[in-house]
This record gives structure tokens, C-alpha cells and sequence, in this order.
């Protein structure tokens, strides 16, 4: 299946030092880098999302916001 | 111009972990809120516009007379000015349809029975506070090329968002650097300040016990929100 791609602009400043970064590294281009660094965020976003909400971190945060007048 | 930019739950200590210069200017600190018994936004803000401790006659409102609050302009040290311009402050000029929402979402956040509802509820909860956000970045803005004297602009969402999302580190910082910018645009000196900061609880934050003030003109130590009204005044 054949990847489709979109175009994104980023400042100037930040691929000089992209480019740095990839000549020492087994990326062959800006754009392979950023989208390798791109999809980590994403997955590590994704993941912040699957969280397993902690009970005891619930009632506690709980008991706080009834303290701070925005729970009854 | 004197502009203050009001952010509320702006944090110290990420506002140094993620380099905001805009924020942090020449001089920046903590203030102290130590003389209230809990740190609550209504009561902060209140007693920083009225420039006197006002916990106890807000909080004997009861939770929805205090979040109805609303103060008299002659009561407040933005009377002194001939055209004061103040957005969305609690107690003063705070958009009640909005919040009210914010704090139901909050209520169906904690009541609801599975994750996924959670979750759903709270994606809900954070679009309804980014929104609210992008239209009080655009009043801010308009109101910077306006024939002002004075102007507050008050930001609700790093508190709003970070109740249930101040671990979530992308997030919280992609907030910190929107208002890094939104400090960039103010051309005249400024103060930053906020009610509180934040701290976790887990992926949610508690409000902590000092908050933060910058300016470019002055060191100002370690004052009390309520001293605010004092400095400004020796702005003028």
C-alpha cells in the first residue's frame, strides 16, 4: 500500500539544526527524522490516553477540588 | 498601557522547566498566598482586585454564591483608571455560562462508572476549555490595539485543562508555550501573575500554595496577591 504525504512548514532555525543532528545519526533525511519524532509523540500521546485512571489518585484529586469549592 | 496577564495555575516551576522567557522576563518569583486557609480561585482573585483578604466573606457565600461572585468596579483598584479593560476575571467580569460548564464536566468526569466513559468525558472537558481559550486569546489581542489605559487579560486554561491533565507533560507544555507567545505579543511592560500554581496528583493536579508573578521593571520579591493592587497603582 503506498503512503501518501502532506507538506508542513517548520522554521528554518530548527531543520539547520535537524540537519546537524542527522548527519550523525542512520537517518538519511530531515523528513525521516521528524517523522520518526512525530510518531513517538504521537504513540506516547495515544498512550497517555490508555491510562488506567488510578483510584487512589481519583480521591484524592476529589477530596482536594471539594476543598477548593469545585465538587460538592 | 498598564497589561497584566492574568494566567491562572500558572506553575513556577514549569514555567522555568520549559524556558518561558516571555513569561519569566527580567524578574519573576512566587508570590505568597500563605494567609489562606485552601488556595481557591475565586477568593484569590477576589482579594487580589480588592486588594484585601476577602476568604472569609466570599467563601460564606457557599460554593455557588462564591463562584457567582461579582464585584463592583468602585470596589476595585481597576476604579482608578479611566478606561479599564478586564477579561473574564472571576469575580469581576467572568464568563458564568462557561465555567458553569467547565464545572459540571468535571462533576460527569468523576461520576462516570468506566474508563472509556472517563476518557470520553474528558476529551469533552478539555475541547470545551481550548475553545473558551482561543476566543479570550483573540479579545486579548483585539484589546492590545485598543485606547485602554489599563488591561487584564485572564486565562483559564492551564487550570481548567490541568485538573485533569497535568501529567499529561505534551499537554501541559504545549499551554505553557501557547502563553509564552501570547506574553510575546504585549509590546508595553507587563506583569504576569497567577492566583496559584499546580501540582500531580497522578495525570491530575491540585492547586499548590504560592503562586507566580514576572515584570520587566522591578524585582518584587515575595509579595502577597493582594499587594498587586498597591503595585500597579505605582505603575500609573
Amino acid at each position: 500500500m503506498s503512503i501518501k504525504y502532506g507538506e508542513i512548514k517548520i522554521p528554518t532555525d530548527l531543520i539547520k539544526k535537524i540537519e546537524e543532528r542527522v548527519k550523525e545519526t542512520e537517518f538519511e533525511s530531515v523528513a525521516e527524522y521528524v517523522t520518526f519524532v512525530l510518531e513517538e509523540v504521537v504513540k506516547d500521546a495515544e498512550e497517555d490516553l490508555e491510562e488506567v485512571f488510578s483510584e487512589e489518585d481519583e480521591e484524592k484529586v476529589k477530596e482536594r477540588l471539594r476543598a477548593l469549592g469545585y465538587l460538592d | 498601557m498598564i497589561v497584566v496577564l492574568a494566567i491562572d495555575a500558572l506553575e513556577y516551576t514549569m514555567v522555568e522547566e520549559f524556558n518561558c522567557k516571555n513569561l519569566m522576563q527580567k524578574y519573576y518569583g512566587k508570590t505568597n498566598i500563605s494567609e489562606f486557609s485552601e488556595p481557591r480561585t475565586m477568593v484569590l482573585w477576589s482579594s487580589f482586585m480588592n486588594g484585601k483578604n476577602l476568604e472569609k466573606e466570599v467563601t460564606a457565600l457557599g460554593d455557588e454564591g462564591m463562584w457567582n461572585t461579582k464585584f463592583d468596579m468602585k470596589n476595585t483598584f481597576f476604579d482608578q483608571f479611566e478606561k479599564p479593560k478586564i477579561i473574564d476575571l472571576p469575580g469581576f467580569s467572568y464568563t458564568k455560562e462557561q465555567h458553569d460548564k467547565e464545572r459540571m464536566l468535571l462533576k460527569q468526569f468523576f461520576d462516570a462508572k468506566s474508563d472509556k466513559e472517563k476518557t470520553d468525558i474528558r476529551a469533552m472537558y478539555n475541547n470545551h476549555a481550548f475553545e473558551h481559550h482561543r476566543k479570550i486569546k483573540q479579545e486579548f489581542s483585539d484589546a492590545l490595539n485598543g485606547d485602554y489605559d489599563f488591561l487584564l487579560g485572564y486565562f483559564s486554561v492551564a487550570d481548567v485543562v490541568g485538573h485533569l491533565n497535568f501529567g499529561n507533560r505534551i499537554m501541559m507544555k504545549m499551554i505553557y508555550k501557547d502563553m509564552n507567545e501570547v506574553a510575546e505579543t504585549i509590546k508595553s511592560d507587563y506583569i504576569v501573575l497567577s492566583d496559584h500554581g499546580m501540582e500531580k496528583i497522578g495525570i491530575f493536579g491540585d492547586h499548590s500554595s504560592y503562586g507566580f508573578w514576572s515584570s520587566s521593571v522591578k524585582n518584587l520579591g515575595n509579595p502577597k496577591i493582594t499587594d498587586f493592587a498597591k503595585i500597579i497603582k505605582n505603575e500609573q
